[in-house]
């Protein structure tokens, strides 16, 4: 009985083994999760946009206590959406 | 970035700024405004700096990723979508109706 369940355990070590290193081969191929999660802080920024006249300034912070903000990351302008 | 356009009405009625980020400079990233008739700034992150600071510039395309955030008024993120998702902004539309950021 006792050999029975040493053959088991020992069976579901390598089943276990074999299997986790495959796991996380396949995980690599995923998209990595952000780096900022809901609920962090988002970081302060400070960046510029042409109005068609001048550049201007936008940072987090001039928005703080008055307005939710959409911080919208797109890869290139005239690519598509 | 057409559909916040789309949806611009509904988020500024929830007081919500919508920022486009991308690394491209300010004068491509109006003409790209102009062009799709998008009236909300897009800003420049020339060089990278807040892609990086965000977590979201891909070595592969030397560009950020696409990904909105939605961040709350005491500046906590409240809601993320990452690549294809964040193509079609209705969670977020969504998440800004919600009461309890209307205060």
């Amino acid at each position: 009985m006792r050999k029975r369940l040493l053959a088991g355990l020992t069976a579901w070590l390598l089943v276990s083994g074999v299997v986790s290193p495959t796991l996380s081969a396949a995980k690599e191929n995923q998209p990595a999760p952000p780096k900022l999660k809901v609920g962090d802080t988002a970081p302060d920024f400070k960046l510029q946009y042409f109005d068609g006249n001048d550049l201007k300034d936008v940072s987090l912070s001039q928005y703080r206590g008055k307005k939710n903000v959409v911080l919208a990351f797109y890869i290139f302008a005239f690519t598509g959406g | 970035m057409k559909n916040f356009q789309q949806n611009l009405q509904k988020l500024e009625a929830a007081d919500t700024q919508v920022l486009g980020v991308s690394m491209d400079s300010p004068f491509a990233n109006k003409a790209f405004a102009d062009q799709i008739g998008v009236k909300f700034p897009l800003a420049s992150d020339w060089g990278g700096e807040v892609t990086r600071q965000y977590g979201v510039y891909v070595d592969e395309y030397k560009a950020a990723r696409r990904i909105n955030f939605l961040i709350g008024k005491d500046g906590k993120i409240l809601e993320e979508q990452l690549d294809k998702e964040a193509i079609d902004p209705t969670k977020i539309v969504a998440a800004c109706q919600r009461p309890k950021l209307k205060q």
